[in-house]
């Protein structure tokens, strides 16, 4: 099961990467819809024993919110504005993935110092966890369209949550449930206020850039 | 109880996003903060049992914020009886958000998990969010946008924070305060410190604390005063109570120190800040925005300096609430008058609206903690704690900042009181609804800085006790 763990936190920490590479916005989405999808297998690999039906519960509830209806309403969104390309980060794309890899490299170090305690799965999973974090961070501040901060403070809290996994059995389930409720609540307020910004835009004739369209600063 | 206290103004939220006619809206936000009001003041008499296997609990902590909460729905449901007079505006979802506001914050006051407490502070800041952005225009679009992702960001430093601490309790298997507090001995002393810094910076983020303030003067300068009042005086107050659950915890095991000296240094970055900024500042929401974090500071700090401290800023945490409901109210009501709360525009309050100028008159008094305000108490009290804990240049530096502080205030406020106004006014009468609620506030704030209640004085005194400072 170990090993089965291991991909998984490889595979989110790379799928990051890729988002901090990427700079068509549907493409980011959907980097982000497979992260989460590989997030909420999680579960199934945890246990030693046999898989418990709050495990199930859990991984399913996860991937209806972060695989399906968060990327759904980014969607959502972006369709009727016309800002489906990062233009300008205010970092370049090939500096963004040499200081996300540094990143990478500080995750793994800082997280040398840190003792799990004995029941974690992997010893993979907080190295991947804090680096996830960080990239999440790394996109939310270079990036200067409001989707891609969105989809950057989503990446964090993907890094957050493949590290709660590991220690469910201190978490109830309903809590669990509670902060992907909220998560959901937050993406779902954020697109209602991008698609405000970008009507107040619309209305204003003064503002005829429109390579600046859905940025916020 | 308090299920019905947390579910009561959840379905009155719903019930107003139904096609319901805009006055029923207002009958019905104004009786769900008095239903709201009547039910904490009950528990005043006495505490309510716990519900949901001890995830729900009124402690004397717990009872103060929820006075506060109350308190201030109540005034500002008052308040906007006047307001939506002269508003042509829609209100469903102002008025839906502000019930859905009261209902998590209430959950908040209630919640004794760590994981629940988090969910409600999130939520708290996802309720709040589509109130600042009211009067819809590109700055206050702005304002929520970096409103939202700040917090939003701070907070989920605070979830981090929070499975940090899962971890340092990993013996005892759950999250619930009581239980970590009686496991105390076997709680990881490295993790809980990493979960400290990490609650410290997400909660912190949300009280608005330095270096992480920078969506409150935004956020305020653009909210209509009500949501400023709400904000101010009960939305950064919630996660303060995060702050004192952990102080209990640090209490226990003893961190003390290690959680004392984060505080002081925030506490104190938050009183200079404020003071640097708000000598360049010609607005008087974001003026009061800076004010609000100064007082943040002093909760903070007060909270590091020991059992006196503590005592003031448990008292602050009120005080600031009734200066908060003064200050942003009247600033609503200048805004409302001269559609704008700008130096520039607003001249000459006193000479048109006397009433209102003699509240903004108070509300830099009370603001900046003069005597007889009870501001002037209890920043007093977390003053001479830091004297007391022989941190003579922490106590200087505070009065520094404060002086600072009441002359940028003072030099805002009262060009707006004198001046003649540029062009004639549409004289629009005050309104007695919009002046009670601020004179209530007024009458109270003082009447408690000149003497205080003895149930009052026990309750905070429970409070120190319960959070087993020394």
């Amino acid at each position: 099961m170990t090993s089965w763990v291991d991909a998984i936190c490889i595979i989110i920490v790379l799928l990051s990467l890729m988002i901090l590479s990427n700079y068509r916005v549907a493409a980011m989405i959907r980097v982000f819809a497979a992260q989460s999808f590989a997030l909420s297998l999680l579960p199934f690999f945890l246990r030693t024993s046999s898989i418990s039906s709050q495990d199930v519960f859990l991984a399913l509830i996860t991937m209806i919110v972060k695989a399906g209806l968060v990327p759904f309403i980014l969607f959502w969104a972006i369709r009727h504005v016309s800002m489906r390309s990062e233009i300008k980060p205010i970092i370049g794309f090939g500096a963004s993935i040499i200081f996300g890899a540094m990143l990478i490299a500080g995750a793994f170090w800082v997280s040398l110092s840190l003792k799990l305690p004995d029941r974690a799965a992997s010893d993979l999973v907080l190295p991947c966890s804090l680096s996830t974090v960080l990239l999440g961070f790394m996109i939310m501040v270079t990036r200067t369209r409001a989707v891609t901060q969105v989809l950057g403070y989503l990446i964090m809290e993907n890094g957050i949550f493949l590290f709660a996994f590991s220690l469910f059995d201190v978490m109830p389930v309903l809590i669990e449930i509670g902060v992907l409720l909220d998560i959901f609540v937050a993406v779902f307020i954020m697109a209602i206020v991008v698609n405000h910004i970008n009507e107040e835009f619309e209305k204003n004739p003064a503002c005829v850039d429109r390579s600046k369209m859905g940025e916020t600063f | 109880m308090l299920t019905i206290l947390i579910l009561m103004p959840f379905l009155c939220g719903l019930g107003v996003l139904l096609p319901v006619s805009k006055d029923f809206r207002l009958k019905l936000f104004v009786a769900a903060s008095l239903c709201h009001g009547l039910l904490t003041a009950s528990f005043w008499k006495e505490l309510p049992a716990s519900e949901y296997n001890g995830f729900l609990v009124l402690d004397p902590l717990g009872l103060i914020l929820l006075s506060i909460i109350s308190f201030l729905f109540l005034s500002v449901a008052i308040f906007m009886i006047g307001y939506f007079k002269h508003e042509p505006k829609r209100n469903r979802v102002f008025i839906g958000c502000l019930l859905f506001l009261l209902s998590t914050m209430s959950l908040v006051a209630v919640s004794y998990h760590f994981g629940l407490l988090w969910v409600a502070i999130e939520a708290t800041t996802l309720f709040s969010a589509p109130l600042i952005s009211f009067h819809r225009n590109q700055q206050s679009l702005q304002a929520t946008w970096r409103y939202l992702l700040i917090c939003s960001v701070g907070i989920a430093l605070g979830l981090m924070g929070t499975f940090f601490l899962a971890i340092a309790a990993h013996n005892v298997h759950t999250l619930l305060l009581p239980v970590i507090l009686k496991g105390a001995s076997s709680l990881s002393v490295n993790w809980l410190k990493l979960s400290i810094i990490f609650f410290i910076v997400g909660y912190g983020c949300k009280m608005g604390l330095a270096p992480t303030h920078s969506w409150k003067p935004e956020a305020y300068g653009q909210a209509t005063g009500m949501v400023g009042v709400l904000m101010a005086g009960a939305l950064t107050q919630c996660p303060f109570l995060a702050l004192l659950r952990i102080s209990q915890i640090c209490n226990k095991t003893g961190l003390t120190g290690f959680y004392s000296s984060i505080l002081i240094v925030s506490g104190l970055l938050s009183l200079v800040v404020p003071a640097m900024f708000i000598l360049g500042e010609r607005n008087i929401k974001r003026a009061f925005a800076y004010s609000s974090i100064e007082h943040m500071g002093l909760l903070v700090l007060g909270l590091g300096l020991g059992a006196v401290g503590l005592f003031g800023s448990l008292f602050h945490m009120i005080n600031n609430a009734l200066a908060k409901v003064i200050m942003f109210l009247t600033a609503g009501s200048v805004a409302q008058k001269y559609g704008s709360s700008k130096t520039d525009d607003v001249k000459g309050v006193i000479h048109i609206y006397p009433v209102t100028g003699v509240f903004l008159i108070a509300a830099l008094l009370a603001g900046t903690g003069v005597f007889p305000f009870a501001t002037f108490h209890s920043e007093l009290l977390i003053l001479n704690a830091a004297i007391i804990s022989k941190h003579y240049f922490l106590a200087a530096a505070g009065i520094i900042c404060l002086a600072l502080m009441f002359i940028g205030i003072g030099k805002i406020v009262l060009g707006c009181i004198h001046g003649q106004p540029k062009e004639p006014l549409l004289a629009r009468k005050e309104n007695i609804y919009m002046n009670a609620a601020i004179a209530t506030s007024v009458v109270l704030l003082i009447s408690i800085g000149l003497w205080m209640p003895l149930p009052l004085g026990k309750l905070i005194r429970n409070a120190v006790t319960l959070v087993g400072a020394v």
